[in-house]
């Protein structure tokens, strides 16, 4: 068997391309669910009864479903619901925020549950409302409490946006299995995927792990 | 307001009643911490509660700012009902300064944004007037050179000055102290009561909750001698401590090896 790693240079472009993309889904996918796993997370801790059910509801369905089964039915159902046809990378986007959502909004609630009482008390008396306390003092603190595990998410997620190729999303897995299709070089095009994926991943894992040591909590 | 305590004892420097508790009830589901409780507290004055564990005092105080609901009778601030509601309720907090045994300092900013936090976000008052009013209150408490220290690089008796210079930034009319030195070290006890003598000084209107007899001897005006959630026994400190007229006050000071 004879190797020609020539296919990989020959497709830098479009490589750095689907690099381009898997990077941006993953910034943008944790713009939309940290925000968004914060309200949700504290919906499911503070709000009106049935307003903290549909939250644990939407929690405990995203967080057991098979994310590449969200993929196919943001591409398949969410036009139907709304009616709307969206770009592939806007479906795939979707269905990463709607999985990642909730698992920050799990790792935010155990965040935010681990602050003492005493520190919104703490606030109450001097005047604070619960939303003035959430937001100055809990969320605070419970962020940098949380930091290291959605630091894991955010790596882990880095990876798993590759599950949005089966929806035809140019990113880097799509773009490298293409090139695998078209040159028949399977092992060169695989091989130059992993070396992307860890070369990008490594650094960022090493991160958190700095991330770990920075932000432990001392009290 | 302004009704002058009956008590012929107290009428020395009594001023406005500043918080009155007439009958106050407080139960945790079938368990009655409070049974009746009435105090008057008037303007300049340092109560102290006193009484073994659990005997409801410092029920009481969190019930005064409403940190704790009540079920029976009435807890009055400044001439006024303590509202219910939580909006009317964060209102008359903003007045009333509160201390924690575990101090309770927000770890992740530091001493100076402790004591600004309360001004910044509740008198929404502009960075540069909080931090004016913090670094006052920093050096109040002897702490102005700690102001850019985090909580945990403080020791338990410089985080209870910042905590009660984070209450005083709010400029409240009364302090409310929930046994202040009962998790210090024994040495830093001392530093911690000698700010809250100085408050008492300066005519701020106190509430103690307390295990420390000789503070509660030598600064508090009026001391109520707490028992199984009600006031066995009330009076200026000379007759508590000195001349006790019920029997469980007796119990209580002797377990405590006080000798008068």
């Amino acid at each position: 068997m004879t190797f020609d790693w020539s296919v990989v240079w020959q497709h830098r472009e479009a490589l750095a391309v689907g690099t381009g993309t898997t990077i941006l889904l993953t910034v943008v996918t944790m713009l939309i669910a940290v925000p968004c796993g914060i309200v949700v997370a504290v919906l499911r801790l503070y709000a009106w009864t049935p307003v903290r059910a549909v939250a644990t509801a939407y929690v405990e369905l995203f967080r057991n479903l098979p994310l590449i089964l969200v993929v196919y039915w943001a591409f398949y159902v969410l036009p139907i619901l709304t009616g709307l046809g969206m770009p592939p990378l806007a479906t795939g986007l979707a269905a990463l925020a709607l999985n990642v959502t909730a698992y920050n909004a799990e790792t935010f609630r155990a965040g935010i549950n681990s602050i003492r009482r005493g520190q919104v008390e703490a606030a109450m008396a001097l005047g604070m409302s619960r939303v003035q306390a959430l937001r100055r003092v809990v969320v605070p603190q419970a962020t940098r409490r949380i930091l290291p595990v959605l630091a894991s998410t955010w790596v882990s997620l880095f990876k798993d946006t590759s599950l949005v190729s089966v929806i035809a999303v140019t990113e880097l897995a799509y773009v490298a299995m293409q090139i695998r299709a078209q040159s028949y070089r399977v092992l060169e095009m695989l091989t130059a995927m992993a070396a992307i994926y860890w070369l990008l991943g490594y650094p960022q894992a090493k991160l958190v792990d700095w991330i770990q040591r920075r932000f432990a909590v001392t009290e | 307001m302004n009704q002058l305590s009956p008590d012929p004892k107290r009428e020395m420097g009594a001023g406005a009643t500043i918080v009155r508790y007439h009958g106050v009830v407080k139960r945790y589901g079938t368990f009655e911490a409070l049974s009746g409780v009435d105090l008057d507290v008037h303007a300049g004055e340092v109560v102290c509660l006193i009484g073994p564990s659990g005997s409801g005092k410092s029920t009481l105080l969190r019930c005064t700012n409403g940190l704790e609901s009540i079920e029976g009778g009435e807890i009055e601030f400044e001439g006024a009902v303590l509202p219910k509601d939580e909006r009317t309720l964060r209102a008359v907090r903003q007045r009333m300064g509160m201390v924690f045994q575990s101090f309770e300092l927000f770890p992740h900013l530091t001493a100076q944004e402790n004591v600004s936090e309360g001004p910044r976000t509740v008198l929404r008052m502009n960075v540069g007037d909080a931090n004016r009013r913090a670094s006052a209150m920093l050096a109040k408490v002897g702490l102005a050179d700690k102001a850019a220290n985090y909580p945990s690089a403080l020791s338990g008796g410089q985080q209870q000055r910042v905590a009660i210079a984070r209450a005083l930034a709010m400029e409240p009319d009364v302090m409310l102290f929930d046994e202040p030195t009962s998790a210090l070290d024994p040495e830093t006890i001392g530093e911690v009561l000698n700010v809250m003598k100085a408050l008492a000084d300066e005519g701020m209107t106190m509430v103690v909750v307390t295990h420390e007899m000789s503070f509660a001897r030598r600064v508090g005006d009026w001391v109520a001698v707490f028992d199984a959630g009600r006031i066995v026994e009330q009076g200026p400190p000379e007759q508590i401590f000195d001349a006790p007229t019920t029997d469980r006050t007796r119990d209580f000071l002797s377990h405590l090896g006080w000798t008068g």
